[in-house]
Parts: C-alpha cells; sequence; structure tokens
C-alpha cells in the first residue's frame, strides 16, 4: 500500500517542510519508538542538509526513487535511484538491491550492483556484496567487500583518479 | 621495485583492460593503482578468513581434522571461468595445509585466461614470523606492507619444486628478494 508523506529535514527551520520535489514514497512505516535527536546524530553519516531520512524502524520493500539526497538507516529491499542525488547508508542501514546514484556513501550493509556518476566510498563499517562501477571508488580500511571495481573512463578516454581514502577512523 | 611485478606488466602492456583477482583485504592504494592502469578488479579476501583462524574453516569431526576449502572459496566472488590475466594471492599459500593448496591453485587457474599469471609472494625457511602481514601495491611495480605482520607461519614453506608441481601444464618464474620472501609467477 503507498502513500506519499512529507518527509521532514531534520535542522530545518520551524514550520517549513520540505518541497515536493524530495517527497518519498514509503510502504508501511513501521515506527515503534521516535528515536531521539542524540540517537540520531550518532548513528548518522552527514549528508546535505536537504536530506531525506529513512529511520531505523521503517522497511522498505520496493522501488524508491527520488529527487533529493537520502540517508538510509533501515532496511531497503528493492531497487534505488538517485540518479542526480548523494545516497547515504548508515552504519545500521541495509539494502539488497541495485542502487544508482551520483553519490553513494556506505557504512552499513549492502548487497547488490552499485552505480554512481561521481564516487562510491566504502567506510570502515561498511559490508558490501555486489559491483562497483563509478567514477571514483574509496574503501576505508576494515570495510568489508566481495565483489568487482570497475572505474568508469570519461569521455576523454582517461582513467579518473581513484580517490585513496586512508583514513583509519570515521 | 619488483622484478616479478616489472615483468607481470611488461606480459600485459597490450591488454587495456586486464581482470585481476585480489585475495587479500582490500587496500585503497591497490584499488587506485589498478584502476589507473585500466584494470577491472575482483575482490576476494581469503586472506583475512585464514587470519582469522576461526572453526568454520575445520572439520573437527573426523579423527583427522579436515581444512574446509570450499568455504574458504566461496569467499571468492563470481568470476567467469579463463577471464583473468592475474590472479594477487599474495601469501595465502604460505597459510594453508597441504591439502588445500593443490585445491586453491587449482581454482586459481581455472579462472585464469591462457598466458594469465598467479601472483605469490612465498617464504624462505629461515623466515618464521609475518603470517599476518598485509600487502599492497603502491604502484603497479613496487609492493609494499601496509601491516607488517608478527605471527608465525603455521605451515612448512612451500618449495620450488612443490610449486611446479602445482602447476603441472604452466611454468613458473621466481624471483628472490632481500626480505627471505619469494615473489613467485605461475603462468598458466
Amino acid at each position: 500500500m503507498w502513500w506519499e508523506r512529507k518527509a521532514e529535514i531534520p535542522g530545518s527551520r520551524k514550520g517549513e517542510t520540505q518541497p515536493a520535489s524530495s517527497m518519498i514514497r514509503v510502504a508501511t512505516p513501521q515506527r515503534e519508538t521516535p528515536m531521539t535527536d542524540a540517537a540520531l546524530k550518532s548513528s548518522v553519516i552527514p549528508a546535505s542538509n536537504h536530506a531525506s531520512y529513512l529511520s531505523g524502524s521503517l522497511v522498505l520493500r520496493g522501488e524508491l526513487s527520488g529527487k533529493d539526497d537520502l540517508v538510509i538507516e533501515g532496511q531497503v529491499e528493492g531497487p534505488i535511484s538517485l540518479e542526480e542525488h548523494c545516497l547515504t547508508i548508515a552504519a545500521q542501514g541495509q539494502v539488497k538491491s541495485d542502487i544508482t546514484a551520483r553519490q553513494v556513501i556506505i557504512g552499513g550493509s549492502v548487497v547488490g550492483k552499485i552505480s554512481a556518476a561521481e564516487k562510491i566510498e566504502i567506510r570502515k563499517t561498511g559490508h558490501v556484496v555486489g559491483d562497483l562501477k563509478a567514477a571514483g571508488i574509496a574503501i576505508e580500511e576494515g570495510a568489508y567487500f566481495k565483489g568487482s571495481i570497475e572505474v568508469v573512463r570519461d569521455k576523454a578516454g582517461e582513467v579518473p583518479r581513484a580517490a585513496a581514502a586512508s583514513r583509519s577512523a570515521l | 621495485m619488483s622484478g616479478s611485478l616489472d615483468w607481470l606488466w611488461a606480459r600485459l602492456q597490450e591488454n587495456p583492460n586486464p581482470h585481476v583477482l585480489d585475495c587479500g583485504p582490500i587496500r585503497s592504494p591497490t584499488v587506485a593503482v589498478l584502476a589507473e592502469r585500466g584494470c577491472r578488479l575482483y575482490v576476494g579476501d581469503l586472506l583475512s578468513l585464514v587470519w582469522r583462524a576461526d572453526g568454520m574453516l575445520w572439520d573437527r569431526t573426523p579423527e583427522i581434522p579436515l581444512f574446509r576449502t570450499e568455504r574458504l572459496l566461496s569467499e571468492l566472488p563470481a568470476i567467469r571461468p579463463g577471464s583473468l590475466s592475474v590472479a594477487l594471492c599474495w601469501q595465502l599459500l604460505d597459510l594453508l595445509p597441504c591439502e588445500a593448496r593443490t585445491e586453491v591453485v587449482r581454482r586459481m587457474l581455472l579462472y585464469l585466461k591462457p598466458g594469465g599469471v598467479l601472483f605469490l609472494i612465498l617464504r624462505e625457511p629461515h623466515l618464521t614470523k609475518g603470517a599476518d602481514t598485509v600487502w599492497c601495491l603502491e604502484t603497479l611495480t613496487k609492493l609494499a606492507a601496509r601491516a607488517v605482520g608478527e605471527k608465525p607461519f603455521p605451515y612448512p614453506p612451500l618449495s620450488n619444486r612443490e610449486m611446479q608441481q602445482l602447476i603441472p601444464a604452466g611454468s613458473t618464474k621466481t624471483v628472490l628478494t632481500r626480505t627471505g620472501l619469494r615473489e613467485v609467477l605461475a603462468v598458466k
């Protein structure tokens, strides 16, 4: 069963709601207990000020697309498409399907193909099984990865530099 | 500079997009170097599983414990047989019992294309520690030990003759280093 709800931006001005372009469709919200601000901030990888959030208690089965940045703390089973935007999977987030976005930051678990126009970043808490395809790949030490990596050449035929994230801590 | 890697990449100079398998923990320098070269990189971290030395790799039900080679090899991603140009096994064979070495090499040879190369680092007998050393590529022809290990090697070293016996239809090239390690290239 699908319905629309306006996603609120954490930290936004009072009374303001998110523009229509960033609406996300959710299936069955199962919000048991609301997350406190402290719990939200401690578990979330920083994203843009206009990001939408799929909180930790939500399980979404189906196709997810949007026109805004998205932070996933819950579970998603279904393809995700954020063509021009950034997808962040927080440490407790779980995604089982293919992902297409401009940039993908993974701190949680992903099983599926990941395709990014710009960059894929796997943090040390990340656990990824699948194929990566992007202009840039950065993997922190301690991250788990199993699959293939393909760095996409630009139109000039030159291989973009793969970012070398050598951070040892988040 | 590594003489063996220099030889390896000179052999691949006609191939603009070689497929490479990395059997160790993924390291950003290796990814960056191979991406710059135009490689398609497969990652299946067999080394970390062996280092953990947890019970999942050994079947202790029978009188003589059996090494679960298939469990180890299940850590590899899906790779089309005959598609790899290079398999970077690092020090994997030094960490496996004899019965597992044969099967692991057989699987690598299955994935390698004709003329493909299995790259290994094997220890000399006098080198007793360093089983958990993490290797990466600093450049295409330069190896770097990201973390020099202190764990003792659990099994006897693999001799050159034994290595050649693992590649019955191929050839091996061994490059000695000053660090007590041998860089071995096994060509399918």
